[in-house]
Order: structure tokens, then sequence, then C-alpha cells
């Protein structure tokens, strides 16, 4: 059942999007963004699996399958779980620099409040 | 849903809209994701092309370390110097106004001179003492001056008296977490370092520069800055990670000389299964470790250690201060 799993993902993902829009306290806005990133893991993960398949992983494949017989299906999607590393790392840099920005702000402005700072006072 | 402000709630802000447009957006997700693939599906032809061409051509048998460093290397390529930039902006927009050697403690280094008046003047005997009694009054750690006053932290976390009376300080943990600390950093350092070096297991520079920063976050928050600020300093690791960078360059372009073709493989192929076995893959995936060990390095304890601006709040109390611009919050020391 792997669409209880996409399910899940379109949860996460809207949960993240809820705190995005409605949350004023700008940490809590970084962490609605990292739960969206952590929804697309969920997804790239989800469609990568097949059922019954096997990690692709081609030396000492498991019994009475050759790597060609992986090539030609039940194995994960190496594609998508690439696409997933590829995610992670860009997630973890914008997540970086939207912290250090907060940080920032929280220095100059003195407050963590989105709405006080929305007007670019002098 | 109640919509409070004050500082003690909650702030919320347009709840309606929000969650209307998130309504919204579950209603489109739900119908898309119900459309895609099932775990029936067959593979898609790139990964049938990935699975295939990973071990008679390069050599890997982890078909997505092949897509990550082979197929799609070119991306990994755009990725890793966007993680670059977005290390640099966080440089740029944590940077102290003064040069710095560490990434800690600018705040102690020119405490001295915030406190004071004139910090040019010469202080006698008798200021000295006055200023030490203050001090020990306060019950500041005296780090700075370098005075008689009390209450100095030992050299190390591990000279200080396990079960002492006084909560603990922050930076000294407990032998039980610094011995497990002790038994499991080399262990995870070798293990990401052997993630980037045989190229048939699975892994990869990603994976391996994470780990790295594990370890040197375990040391952290085991034993203190002081155990790690000869390594996790500034210039060191963005020199190394810029050296990292420029292997990657390198490794990728002599491809494009040598062989005609961006990321080709232009070094000679070990069988499958020994630590040569991937090629410039390889070496690619070392450039990341050293990338992306130092750059993560480097974006999480500037973020860290990002505490130089700070001005103590007057008379405790700043919120609902409007006219405070940052000319006066962020530049004026006192």
């Amino acid at each position: 059942m792997i669409v209880v799993n996409y399910l899940a993902s379109a949860a996460l993902f809207c949960l993240g999007l809820y705190t995005v829009l409605t949350r004023r306290n700008m940490i809590k806005m970084v962490m609605g963004l990292s739960l969206m990133e952590s929804s697309t893991y969920v997804l790239f993960i989800s469609m990568a699996y097949r059922s019954g398949s096997t990690a692709p992983v081609l030396v000492d494949p498991p019994k009475g399958r050759s790597p060609e017989q992986l090539a030609a299906g039940n194995v994960a999607d190496p594609v998508l779980q690439n696409f997933c590393l590829t995610a992670i790392v860009i997630g973890v840099a914008v997540t970086a620099v939207f912290l250090s920005v907060v940080v920032r702000i929280a220095q100059h402005r003195r407050t963590l409040d989105a709405d006080r700072v929305r007007e670019l006072r002098g | 849903m109640s919509r409070r402000a004050g500082a003690d709630h909650e702030p919320h802000h347009r709840v309606a809209a929000g969650a209307l447009l998130t309504a919204g957006m579950a209603a489109v997700l739900a119908v898309g994701f119900l459309r895609l693939q099932r775990d029936h599906a067959a593979l898609p032809p790139v990964a049938r092309y990935a699975l295939e061409v990973a071990l008679p051509r390069w050599k890997l048998s982890e078909p997505v370390n092949e897509v990550v460093y082979g197929t799609r290397g070119f991306d990994t390529f755009g990725e890793t110097f966007l993680l670059l930039a977005a290390v640099i902006s966080v440089i740029v927009i944590s940077r102290p106004r003064e040069p710095r050697r560490g990434y800690f403690g600018e705040e102690t280094a020119g405490r001295r001179e915030q406190a004071e008046v004139d910090p040019h003047e010469r202080r006698d005997q008798e200021e000295e003492q006055a200023r030490a009694a203050e001090k020990e009054e306060a019950g500041e750690p005296d780090d700075a001056v370098g005075g008689a006053a009390g209450l100095r932290r030992p050299e190390t976390p591990d000279a200080e008296p396990v079960g002492s009376p006084a909560p603990e300080r922050a930076h000294a943990m407990s032998v039980v977490i610094r011995t497990a600390i002790r038994t499991a950093a080399p262990v995870l350092a070798v293990t990401g370092l052997y993630l980037v070096a045989w190229g048939y297991s699975p892994g990869g520079g990603f994976p391996g520069g994470a780990v790295m920063l594990g370890v040197a976050l375990l040391v952290y928050a085991g034993f203190g800055r002081k155990r790690i600020a000869g390594v996790i300093r500034p210039g060191l690791l963005e020199g190394i990670e810029m050296a990292g960078a420029a292997l990657i360059i390198g490794a990728e372009t002599l491809g494009l000389l040598l062989k005609g073709s961006f990321s080709a493989n232009w070094l000679p192929l070990a069988p499958v299964g020994t630590i040569r076995s991937g090629g410039v893959a390889q070496l690619f995936s070392v450039g990341e470790l050293i990338e992306v060990g130092t750059g993560l390095m480097i974006a999480v304890f500037a973020v860290l250690g990002m505490t130089h601006d700070w001005t103590p709040d007057e008379d405790g109390d700043s919120d609902g201060e409007d006219n405070q611009g940052p000319d006066q919050s962020g530049g004026s020391r006192r």
C-alpha cells in the first residue's frame, strides 16, 4: 500500500505549508520549510519502491537473480533515490542560510515575530 | 482557533487564508499523488539505463552512486556549488565586524573594551582589585581578563570534578558521555571515510561529509570548543573547502580535456570491488566529502557562533520598542 506513503507525504507538505503561512515566529517558519522538504524525501523514496524489490546493489544480488535481471526490473529505482540525496543537500543549504538570516534579523530587530519585521523601518 | 497576540502565546497570522490555501494545496496534491505510479510499475527507462551502465561502464556496483557521480554528474556538480554558494552566504551574513580566528569567543574577546570607558587608560593595582571583587560578586567567569577572580574554568572539562554540588556547566558533559564520545567518534570518522573510499559501497561524498560534521559536533558537545578550536577555525576550513571545490572542478575538467566530455573517466579502472574501482567518479566523491564536510561545518559553526551583535537589553525590556532601528540596536556597543 504505497498510496499511504504518498498521502502521508502530502499531509506532511500541507502541515509545513500551513506552518509557513500562519505562524509569525520565524524559527517555526524555517521548521515548516524543513517539514515541506522532508515530505519530498518521503515522496521520492516511496516512488522508488517496487513491490518485492531489492536494493539497487549489483554485486552479490539476491539468490537466483543476476545483475541483468535486476536491470530488467524488480529493484528500487536508483534515480529517485539519487533525487532524494540531492533534495537533502539542497534542503540543508537552504535551512542553513535561512537560519543565519533569522539570527541576524533577531539581532537587529530584537524580535522573532515576522509581523514586527515586515515593515522596513529605518 | 482563537487569535491571541502577545509574547506568551503563539502568534498566528491570517489563519483563515492559510487554512484555505493549505486545503487547496492538499486537494491538488491528493489528486496528483493518487495518479502517481504504484509499486507494480515498470522501472522508467532512465533507471534501467543507470542499472545497465553502472557495472560495465563505470565499474560501480552501486547504481545510486553511479547516478550521482556518473549519469547525473553534471547535476551533482551544480548541486555541490549550490551548497558552496549557501556556505558563502552564511559566511557573509554571519561575519562579524572584526576579523576572527575562531567561530566562538568574540563575545569574551571584546569584553574588557566594552566594560571600560577608556580601554587605553592604565589600570593601577587598586582598580584591578576592585574590578576582580566586582566580577566575583557578579559571579562571572573571568575568561577575558584572566585576573585572580574565582570561578575559573578548568583547562579541560576532564579536569572538572565530577559530582560537584554546583550545577554542571553546559560545556562539560558527564564522564559517561565523554567516554562514549571518545569511543564513538573515531568509529564514526572511519565509517565516514569508508563510505567514500570504497566505490562499490553505498554512500559517497554527501553522507561521508555529513558524518564528518557529526563527529565534529559530537566532540564539540562533549568537550567544549577548546578541544576543536585548533581544527574548526574559519581560515583553515575555508581553505580546505576551496581545495575540495578545486579538486572537483579539476577532475571534471580533465575529463573534458583528455576524453572530450565533462566528467568523463580518465583514470585507469581497477576491478570491481577494489578501492579504486570507481575511477573519476570516486575522485569526484572524495572532492564532495571534503567540500560537503567542511561546508556543513562552516555553516553550522558560523550559525552557532553568531553572538557578536547582541547588545544587552536595557532594563530587560525591548518589546514594543518601535523606534529602535539597526543603528541603535546593532551598531552601538555598550
